[in-house]
């Protein structure tokens, strides 16, 4: 028996060895390429100055506060859009009727490219704090919404019919079936939300008003043609997003243990 | 409530609508089931078997006939009728302790009442020490049993039981039905099984009702006259399978 | 036809059976609830504009923009700017399509390629189009290139790991019953695997052009003089809203038809498939 799991220990090993030899050798091409002339070095800069942008930056407190700021309006959006897209989607899948109402016009504004609704929302609601956030919630609200609408309508049927058995009310059977089945859904439905989020906040702090914020980080950069503070806030939007990703899987595996 | 358990169905017809056509599932079932008694139904396919059952539970309102229990009609399900279906139904993210307490969520009872009618149950179907555990962690047989523990909570005056154990394996089926007469024996209630499985229903039942299909009507009513418990290799009860089984070949055209 | 009950509002008359309120033929109830939404919507719109709940230049009547529309369709130019968004979607989507499955299937049928690629491709994929754009712009420019690259990079994602989960997820009894028969690598994957696959290519397709479409009009926004995204940005700029919500309507119908199309020829072209899922009943036809 345990011979077959020191196998299954080495592949993984193997695996997740072999998984960085590709970036490795990526930042490795970039940083002699640069450092050889291949490249316009006003464009890619080596990876050696962006660590070191990082550390200039990180000592002048340029990266804290920026971070904080749209992790702020990141989580907060993304709260708000979870929230209705929960709401949204529950209703249109608990009831056919307003499935059939909603469904058609929800897939529709699905195919406008999000970043379109900006001009009109600079109009109408401006380019401060408040534009921002409802974008972002914006952008959570439609993956949450789908995926919580597909949960509750693939809850088992037996399943309300147990709870009918025993005489339960219909918010009853919404809180203790339909909810609790349609859960992984609903959960998969917020992590995706929390990536459309994160790269909304972004957005939204690039096209709109000049705010402190990541996205702020590198408009700044482009515009005094410091490329290594803009690849800066890439590899920052890149690594946050990876580790909102992960903590978000961490605590789905936590919620959802009862799964096999 | 006149005289709690005994159940009376009063002349039943059922009829389905499938694709435009009129299917009668049921065609004028009449049955008096006494309280603390136990009643085998079986039958080929299409005999309405479980539809009786659901119409018993409450489930289904649509009928012509008269279903009464305890002298009160049926008008939809209650915690004095439980149910054990053929799939387990535990709800996953529950553990074996919280779905047998979900029979409970609309009891009267105060919550110490709850827990200690929870465990005793839990102990009733032999599942001690698997409080915690998850559906996904259980056996077939033993998430059966939890189903049961479930459906007995209320201490209903009737179980209904739709093939529970069709879905199990040869060994664990046998030994749950051991398990249910003496669940039987201990708790004294009416219950009613439907099966396909005629052993069993001979090996439970005080009398085995055998219907026939197309539509749906009692064929003959067998009665085992073997006291509890009962021994499976019983001559008697053998040839009460036998007898059974022609009747129920009887209308294989 | 008639319409089924919700799963979740189960009947007093019991299973499988049609409720008498809900007796209505299934197509005609469906459409006619779901103009009921954009209905109302423009209902309110109207009472706004009338109320003047807003100035005239933040929210344009419905008419003036149904008026603009229609200008637009006369005068060429809303054809001129789809045509030209549609040319670049149709280009980069095909390039980013093939390239992903080309990926995706190197990366499914080799556990090695998997392996070293898999993990820098799905951080890399995480990167949304504004990401990359900045950098895009500097190496391609903001012509015609630019929007093709990007397409082709939002395109290949989804293909690729759709067309990588596809062949992970070919049930094993089919790959035994393969070996058994002592298949060449080639009749493997010709006979089995293939086909097994292109209902997940399909749907990696789908995504592919819904999320080529959104990156589409999201590079005509920041860095393109002609295209839907761009007449969306230059109704701005002139506080032409009529212009705008035109444009955004037209963005939004485009994108429902185009993912339409591709269901219709998704249908078509799957008909044999069974409703239920790969979950290993039907053999492969040879």
């Amino acid at each position: 028996m345990s011979a077959s799991r020191e196998t299954a220990r080495r592949a993984a090993r193997v695996a997740a060895a072999r998984a960085y030899v590709l970036p490795l050798a990526l930042l490795v091409a970039w940083e002699l390429s640069t450092r050889f002339g291949l490249v316009n070095t006003r464009l890619l800069v080596a990876p050696t100055k962006v660590i070191a942008a990082a550390w200039r930056e990180l000592q002048q407190g340029g990266i804290v506060t920026p971070l904080a700021a749209s992790l702020a309006r990141d989580l907060g959006g993304a709260a708000i859009g979870s929230v209705l897209g929960v709401l949204v989607g529950s209703v249109m899948g608990v009831s056919r009727r307003w499935e059939h109402a909603l469904g058609p016009s929800f897939h529709a504004a699905k195919q406008v490219a999000i970043f379109a609704w900006i001009p009109l929302m600079s109009v109408w609601l401006g380019t401060g704090e408040v534009a921002k956030v409802v974008f972002v919630a914006l952008a959570a609200f439609y993956p949450v919404a789908l995926n919580t609408f597909e949960g509750v309508r693939s809850v088992s049927p037996s399943h309300v019919e147990v709870a009918r058995v025993f005489a339960f009310s219909r918010v009853q059977v919404f809180r203790r079936v339909v909810l609790p089945g349609a859960a992984p859904s609903i959960i998969t439905g917020v992590k995706v939300g929390l990536v459309y989020a994160w790269l909304g906040t972004i957005g939204a702090e690039y096209l709109l008003a000049a705010a402190p914020g990541i996205g702020n980080l590198m408009i700044d950069g482009r515009e005094s043609f410091q490329m290594d503070k803009v690849l800066l806030g890439v590899v920052i939007v890149g690594a946050v997003g990876v580790i909102i990703s992960a903590a978000a899987a961490n605590v789905e595996a936590r919620l959802l243990r009862w799964r096999s | 409530m006149a005289n709690p358990g005994i159940i009376e169905i009063i002349d039943v017809h059922k009829r389905y609508e499938v694709n435009n056509e009129a299917l009668h599932v049921l065609g004028g079932l009449s049955l008096t089931i006494t309280p603390g008694e136990f009643v085998s139904i079986v039958g080929l396919s299409g005999s309405g078997k479980s539809t009786l059952l659901r119409l018993l539970i409450g489930l289904d309102r649509d009928y012509q006939g008269e279903i009464r229990v305890g002298g009160e009609p049926v008008r939809g399900p209650s915690l004095d009728r439980g149910i054990v279906f053929q799939e387990h139904r535990l709800f996953p993210w529950l553990n074996v302790r919280d779905n047998v307490g979900l029979g409970l969520e609309n009891s009267k009872l105060s919550v110490s009442e709850k827990e200690r009618t929870v465990r005793e149950h839990i102990e009733l179907v032999g599942l001690r020490g698997f409080e915690e555990a998850y559906p996904h962690q259980l056996s077939g047989g033993m998430a059966q049993r939890a189903a049961i523990a479930r459906a007995l909570v209320n201490r209903p005056s009737i179980l209904l039981l739709d093939e529970p154990f069709g879905a199990l394996d040869a060994l664990t089926r046998s030994n749950l039905q051991q398990e249910l007469q003496r669940i039987w024996q201990s708790e004294k209630i009416s219950m009613v099984l439907v099966t396909h499985d005629v052993d069993e229903a001979v090996y439970l039942g005080d009398r085995v009702v055998v219907l026939e299909p197309h539509p749906g009507r009692i064929e003959r009513i067998v009665p085992i006259d073997v006291p509890h418990p009962r021994e499976r290799k019983d001559p008697r009860l053998e040839a009460l399978i036998r007898e059974v089984r022609e009747a129920i070949l009887e209308h294989r055209s | 036809m008639v319409q089924a009950i919700s799963a979740y509002k189960l009947d007093e008359t019991g299973r499988g059976i049609e409720s008498a309120r809900w007796r209505v033929p299934r197509s005609a109830g469906r459409y006619a609830w779901g103009t009921l939404f954009p209905l109302g919507l423009l209902g309110l719109w109207a009472l706004a504009v009338e109320r003047a709940w807003a100035p005239p230049q933040i929210l344009p009547p419905p008419r003036l923009v149904l008026a603009t529309i229609v200008d637009l369709v006369r005068s060429g130019e809303l054809l001129n700017n789809y045509l030209i968004s549609l040319g670049r979607v149709a280009g980069g989507f095909f390039l980013g399509a093939v390239l992903g499955a080309v990926l995706g299937g190197a990366m499914g049928l080799s556990k090695r390629l998997e392996h070293y690629l898999f993990p820098t491709f799905n951080a890399l994929s995480q990167v949304p189009v504004l990401g990359w754009l900045p950098l895009a712009m500097m190496v391609f420019g903001i012509g015609e290139s630019l929007k093709i690259v990007i397409i082709a990079q939002a395109s290949l994602v989804p293909v690729a790991i759709n067309v990588l989960q596809g062949i992970r997820r070919v049930p094993p009894q089919y790959l035994e019953v393969a070996q058994v028969f002592e298949l060449s690598r080639r009749q493997l994957l010709r006979r089995v695997v293939l086909p097994a696959t292109v209902p997940s290519l399909f749907v990696g397709v789908r995504y592919g052009l819904t999320l080529g479409w959104l990156s589409l009009v999201t590079v005509e926004l920041l860095a393109s003089s002609e295209g839907l995204g761009f007449l969306i940005v230059w109704g701005r700029q002139l506080f032409q809203l009529d212009l705008v919500l035109a444009a955004i309507i037209s963005v939004g119908v485009v994108g429902l038809l185009l993912d339409k199309g591709l269901a219709l020829l998704e249908s078509r072209l799957l008909r044999w498939r069974p409703q239920a899922s790969w979950s290993g009943e039907k053999v492969v036809a040879s």
